[in-house]
């Protein structure tokens, strides 16, 4: 699932994610593409699990829960989100 | 180097922050005489036990101990062995008999525990072209059993059929054969499936089948207690079922049965019924035995229906906020953790043994102070229970304050 080394999603996945993980983030972490959902964000299991669902709603996908371990980032997600989009066409 | 579990850390503290002083703490109940299936004596005191999922209250039928003695006597402590090496004795392919025609199905596989049953099936049953799609909901046991499948895992939300229809929809170009993982009454808040409408969509879709888990159904619903599907109206739809033995039936185990002409095969490739022993036989007979008793329990079912809207009726009246109507489960949902804590530890101390669930552990992330009816509970019993569930409910200042002062009146 890891996208190839130097690979960067488009501007648009990662301000539709920004938007989202706003309701998430309650601290008020600064959100780069870089960021890390659970050493950054402190994300557990049951937060993961509603914000994907949210993600799965504003891209109209179904994202596997296979590939969430290999997810840290807010770019990997990206990446994986663009991927799965492009498989659904 | 960080030490072996500090990753666990966040949950540590969470714990110490509720648990850390000298009060009681849920982990630690201890039963040091079991008085009947309502009431032990756990620290000192007669407690009435409302959470113990032993709905038809069957742990003591007098046939099953019987049964149970007489095989303890004939065929010793345990079997030493797994159900495919030298674990399955007559008794295991009579409750596998017995779970055929108790279902109406042709093959039944019994496991150690509910949980291996789950494990064991939902690793092996799909391939990796294949699809599970999920509830959101679904049991531990669930997650961790789909964890080693290799097809691909989707979660659809909790009881909606719409949202489980768009995602076979985004599927039904996809080669793979798909599996629907549902429950028949979901375990923490005791909500049931829309069953009706989840065969419904099932069946505008093609390779898709259907499995549910009636852990907390069978024995509870339909009118020979074969769980919602039976109720339903939908036996035929669902493709696999599995249950357990550790609930309704009394005593402890896990099953999986169903229609599918190739279902034996999977006694030799799921690995939770290969590499662990079977159940002992003292078990396996009383399971046998209860399970009679649960197809001709419709007194019991409506005993423990009956309890459970007294139970649900008393605590709404109370002022406090019941996850689900018309359920064998009564879940309070509380305010936050250190409140349901401490109405937890009211509870306990008055008398009166619920389930604490916290989250991650619930869904939509509530504190509940879970409780569960059993048949055999008196009027008096849940009288006393919904006394006691008022006067810490004022104490915490978990009710507004109007009904607070009633209930001190009161
Ligand atoms: C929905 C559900 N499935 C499976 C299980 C596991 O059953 P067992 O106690 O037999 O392992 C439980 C209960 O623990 C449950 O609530």
């Amino acid at each position: 699932m890891n996208a190839p080394t130097g690979a960067e999603p488009s501007p648009d996945t990662l301000a539709a994610l920004f938007e989202i993980l706003k309701s998430f983030n309650k601290a008020g972490i600064a959100l780069t593409p870089g960021t890390r959902f659970s050493e950054d964000l402190n994300f557990d299991s049951l937060i993961v699990m509603e914000f994907v669902a949210e993600v799965e709603d504003a891209f109209d996908i179904s994202v596997p829960l296979n590939i969430l371990p290999d997810v840290a980032t807010i770019r990997e997600l990206a990446l994986a989100v663009e991927k799965i989009v492009a498989e659904d066409k | 180097m960080a030490a072996l579990l500090d990753r666990f850390a966040p949950i540590m503290s969470q714990r110490d922050a509720l648990f850390g002083d000298d009060g009681v703490n849920p982990f630690q109940v201890k039963m040091d005489q079991v008085l009947s299936q309502t009431e032990a004596m756990i620290g000192g005191r007669r407690t009435i036990l409302v959470g113990t999922n032993n709905y038809l209250g069957l742990t003591f039928a007098p046939e099953a101990l019987k049964a149970a003695h007489e095989a303890l006597d004939a065929c010793g402590t345990g079997t030493t062995g797994s159900r495919v090496a030298n674990g399955t004795y007559y008794g295991h392919k009579e409750l596998e008999d017995s779970l055929c025609e108790f279902f109406n199905k042709e093959h039944a596989m019994v496991f150690s525990t509910g949980f291996l049953a789950n494990l064991g099936i939902l690793s092996t049953l799909m391939g990796p072209e294949d699809y599970i799609l999920m509830d959101a909901d679904c049991h531990a046991s669930i997650y961790d059993g789909v964890r080693g499948s290799s097809a691909q895992i989707i979660r659809f939300r909790h009881n909606d059929a719409a949202d489980l229809d768009k995602r076979l929809n985004r599927l039904a170009d996809k080669p793979g054969n798909k599996l629907i993982v549902i429950e028949g009454i979901y375990s923490m808040l005791g909500d049931k499936a829309p069953l009706a409408e989840i065969v419904a969509v099932k069946k505008k879709y093609e390779n898709v089948y259907l499995l549910s888990d009636e852990a907390h159904s069978l024995g509870v619903l339909g009118k020979y207690g074969r769980g919602l599907p039976e109720e339903a109206g939908c036996e035929d739809d669902v493709d696999f079922i599995v249950g357990t033995f550790s609930k309704s039936v009394g005593t402890v185990g896990g099953f999986c049965v169903s229609n599918h002409p190739q279902f034996d095969i999977l006694r030799l490739m799921t690995r939770a019924y290969v590499f662990t022993a079977s159940l002992p036989p003292s078990v396996v007979a009383s399971a046998t035995v209860n399970l009679g008793l649960v197809k001709n329990g419709g007194a019991l079912r409506k005993r423990l229906m009956r309890n459970a809207n007294k139970l649900h009726a008393g605590l709404t009246a109370i002022g406090l906020k019941i996850a689900s109507e018309n359920s064998p489960v009564v879940a309070v949902v509380a305010p936050d953790p250190v409140m349901a804590v401490a109405f937890w530890r009211g509870l306990i101390e008055a008398g009166v043994y619920v389930n604490l669930a916290l989250p991650p552990a619930t869904p939509y992330g509530y504190s509940l102070l879970r409780a569960s009816l059993c048949a055999a509970h008196t009027e008096e019993q849940l009288d006393e229970v919904i006394a006691i569930f008022a006067e810490v409910a004022a104490k915490v200042g978990i009710v507004a304050p109007a009904e607070k002062k009633r209930v001190a009146v009161g």
